[in-house]
């Protein structure tokens, strides 16, 4: 395994950086934390002590600021890890200095969710950008143990396969290589997903929407409250950008509704803006906490007790059917369900299994399907497709992808009969299906 | 022992696993271990004769008992097996084996299914202690009292302390192992948390101090799993042999066993023991008898060893009353680094209750499948070279009900 022992993370006051921190220092490295000023590295100190429920962590931090640390921290570091703002000019200002400071075999390294590896790299020296790379660790990163290993064109291969092991057997990581291509795997297909269901909440309503594509589809929490969690402006930013840049089978899925860009523009981001909220908003009414729920056609709030969603007798039986561990049963009522409600759910969660499987091959996000599998399993905590095709059955699942005219992925082709596609080792795959 | 009991293999649910986010029942967990089981042995479910369920508090956790019927659920196959649900605290899983074990000695069945399963995170851990009060005499020893078992186990410590000395570093190192160990299980509940030694030997407010001389990271888990295991008589262990042509001495067993039983109270324990150099001389008898059963002269005749940690201090005690030291003198295999992996005698290579987590009903069921496992080099990470032999120590109550097992090749 690479030796790596001395860590430094630019922004460690943000999510990102303090809990990326918090992975290399619980790891052994020994990390410097570097911000604006001393209190802002402070701050992310105590927030990786959270994390780590362990106020000894700190033994393996150190704080600094960029004015007065940063070229005896970089100079000294194995790896330099940047988690600044998604704003490419920033990272590349930083950048421009690490190449300065650094020594040639260091390894920098960007956590950026979607941002061009290549471009960051662009105007730095040899060295820089044969050791350079994406390593985009999930939110929370001391929790979600998906990784993300993005290299660019000029990366040094073996570089990529060492971080690979690094990542997972020092820091408990499961890690996939993608391509360095818009957001991405694991939110280039994650957000397709994410933005179809917020589209779909204009016409059909936000509780309903989060309703209909539930954690019963496979998923620890519902999207549009995932959303919220994740914040609009983040939300934008990742669709903004992959339909900016990409021009697949699902382009439109990436167009942002019309109401969330009116809303973002008038502050409502989610559960970052409490006073304005996002698809949900608590507000107190007296010592009580009432949920509002977004109309998206009237950008009004509602009580969420005034806009009930209708139960659906099938859906209620398969969170039954979840209830008690029949997982394949379950899934068998979900194909064979009636009424254009289970037509838009089997649309969405099909329309998922077609595009994340029509990502894997040598010209698309990963090599394999066992990595879209990885990065939406551990990721986002999704039911990775391959369990659904498992669970389900290649067969149907094709039928089904005919029925709603989705692409029929290749690899799903080539699957034959009786075999198993998704092959982690060690996972109970009843994990992915919440009643 | 009378007529060997093979051991086929099983499943285990991942201990990190929170079912009541899930939305789950408890015999969801149950079916994922039998199926996963089934699938990992590839075992017909008509094929099973007879079905144990290991668990402690069903009804207090998850409101729910009659454990055993629930195995019925899982497979239409299994519609009429006989099945029973068997409880000892923290010892249910073994005494659930220890039951189907005995059915196949005495020749009642050929292939037995046992389950161990508890659901912990239903509750409050204020809630979960009081529950757990209930594996002590609750209304002398637990009613009204904060997390009563910690304080029990600290006491053992305590009386470690007054016979022979003990420092509380020593009780760092052990969870500092285990914690480690976890992180090579693929299965353990804390394979991603952080714990050092010297966070374990500090008092801040992550590390609080629970009852006496325990502190959290002294502490096992609260855990939601379950376990499942198939026992074999040697007319089916060789029918499995043949059918997937493998030889019959490929199969371990169950080589020996022992079952104890010393009074409830804490109190009552110590004056029994008093004057002499074991504090719990019915654990030490318990894996005594599974040696002399085993036909092993003694504990180097093992290679590995998973033994209950549910607080620092048992395995402590555990490691001179497997013979690993003389009497009150566990700390020196803690200092020359026997325990650890890679030492003479690694303990817990799978973490342990510490690491891997206690779902308290179905811990003595994971660690003969950790057994199992170990001895057919399954293990992958936390693998232990050459374990050719494992013995198990599980402990229900404040060390009232002990069982060991000895698993692997004669």
């Amino acid at each position: 395994m690479i030796p790596i022992q001395k860590v430094v993370v630019l922004g460690a006051n943000g999510t990102m950086g303090a809990g990326s921190g918090e992975v290399f220092a619980a790891g052994g490295c020994d990390v410097v934390f570097l911000a604006r000023t001393i209190e802002k590295a402070h701050e992310g100190l105590v927030a990786a002590q959270n994390m780590a429920k362990s106020v000894r962590i700190a033994d393996r931090i150190s704080l600094g600021t960029y004015d007065q640390d940063m070229e005896e921290a970089v100079a000294k570091a194995d790896l330099i890890f940047e988690a600044l703002a998604e704003d490419m000019e920033l990272k590349k200002s930083f950048f421009a200095k690490v190449d300065k400071f650094r020594r040639p075999d260091s390894i920098v390294a960007t956590v950026s969710s979607g941002l061009s590896i290549a471009e960051m790299a662009l105007g730095r020296s040899e060295s820089f950008r044969r050791n350079f790379l994406g390593i985009h660790l999930f939110n929370p990163p001391s929790v979600i143990v998906g990784t993300e290993v993005i290299p660019h064109a000029e990366t040094d291969p073996q570089l990529v396969r060492d971080i690979v092991e690094l990542l997972e057997r020092r820091f408990g990581r499961i890690a996939i290589v993608a391509a360095d291509k818009p957001a991405f795997a694991g939110n280039r297909v994650g957000f397709k997903v994410l933005n179809e269901v917020a589209q779909l909440a204009e016409e059909h309503g936000v509780a309903f929407m989060d309703y209909l594509i539930g954690p019963y589809t496979g998923r620890a929490m519902a999207p549009l409250a995932t959303i919220d969690l994740v914040g609009w402006d983040v939300h934008k930013a990742i669709v903004d950008n992959v339909y900016a840049h990409t021009n697949d089978e699902a382009h439109e899925a990436f167009r942002l509704p019309g109401y969330m860009e009116e809303l973002i523009d008038r502050g409502h981001l989610g559960n970052k803006t409490p006073q304005f909220g996002g698809f949900y908003r608590r507000v107190k009414e007296g010592n009580q906490t009432v949920q509002l729920v977004l109309d998206p056609k009237t950008g009004a709030y509602k009580d969420v007790r005034d806009t009930a969603v209708r139960k659906l007798s099938w859906l209620e039986k398969i969170r039954d059917l979840h209830h008690v561990g029949r997982y394949r049963q379950a899934l068998h009522e979900f194909v064979q369900a009636e009424g254009p409600e289970a037509d838009l759910a089997r649309k969405v969660v099909f329309g998922y299994v077609s595009y994340a499987l029509n990502r894997v091959g040598p010209d698309e996000v990963v090599r394999e399907v066992r990595d879209i599998d990885r990065i939406m399993g551990f990721g986002f905590n999704w039911a990775p497709p391959s369990v659904l095709v498992d669970i389900i059955g290649r067969d149907e699942v094709i039928r089904q992808l005919e029925r709603y005219k989705l692409p029929v992925p290749a690899v799903l082709r080539r699957v034959k009969a009786g075999e198993k596609m998704f092959r982690e080792p060690h996972v109970n795959i009843g994990r992915f299906f919440a009643a | 022992m009378s007529a060997p009991v093979f051991i086929l293999g099983g499943y285990q649910t991942d201990f990190a696993r929170n079912w009541k986010k899930e939305n789950k029942h408890i015999v969801a967990m149950i079916r994922e271990a039998v199926e996963g089981g089934l699938e990992a042995t590839g075992i017909d479910p008509k094929e099973i004769q007879v079905g144990h369920v290991g668990n402690f508090a069903a009804e207090l956790y998850a409101m729910q008992g009659h454990l055993g019927a629930f195995l019925v659920d899982v497979d239409p196959a299994f519609s009429g097996l006989p099945t029973a649900r068997h409880e000892a605290a923290c010892a249910s899983g073994s005494i659930a084996i220890l039951a189907a074990s005995a059915e196949i000695e005495a020749g009642r069945y050929d292939l037995a299914l046992v389950v161990g399963v508890e659901q912990m995170k239903t509750v409050d851990p204020a809630k979960g202690g009081e529950f757990l009060g209930t594996a002590a005499w609750y209304e002398r020893e637990a009613k009204g009292i904060e997390f009563p078992f910690p304080k029990l186990f600290g006491r053992l410590g305590d009386e470690y302390d007054r016979r022979y000395g003990l420092k509380d570093e020593h009780l760092a190192h052990i969870s500092a192992i285990n914690y480690s160990n976890a992180k090579r299980n693929p299965l353990a509940q804390t394979r991603n948390w952080y714990m050092t030694e010297d966070q374990a030997r500090s008092v801040d407010k992550f590390n609080t101090v629970i009852g006496g001389r325990i502190k959290i990271s002294d502490c096992s888990q609260v855990t939601d799993g379950a376990v499942s295991l198939f026992l074999a008589s040697e007319k089916a262990a060789a029918a499995y042999a043949k059918k997937r042509g493998i030889s019959l001495d490929s199969i371990p067993r169950l080589l020996g066993w022992g079952h104890r039983t010393a009074p409830i109270e804490f109190d009552a324990k110590i004056a029994e023991s008093k004057n002499q150099p074991y504090v719990l001389p019915h654990t030490r008898q318990a894996i005594l008898d599974a040696f002399r059963r085993a036909g092993i002269p003694d504990v180097w005749a093992v290679q590995a060893i998973e033994t209950h940690d549910c607080f620092t201090t048992s395995e402590y005690m555990a490691i001179d009353h497997f013979g690993i030291t003389k009497p009150g003198e566990s700390w020196k295999a803690i200092e020359d680094g026997t325990i650890e992996m890679g030492g003479k005698l690694p303990i817990n290579p799978s973490g342990g209750l510490i690491g891997c987590g206690h779902p308290v009903g179905a811990t003595g069921v994971r660690q003969v499948l950790d057994a199992f496992k170990q001895v057919t080099g399954q293990c992958g990470d936390y693998q232990v070279e050459n374990a050719k032999r494992v013995a198990t120590l599980n402990i229900g109550g404040s060390g009232t009900t002990s069982v060991s097992f000895v698993v692997g090749f004669a």
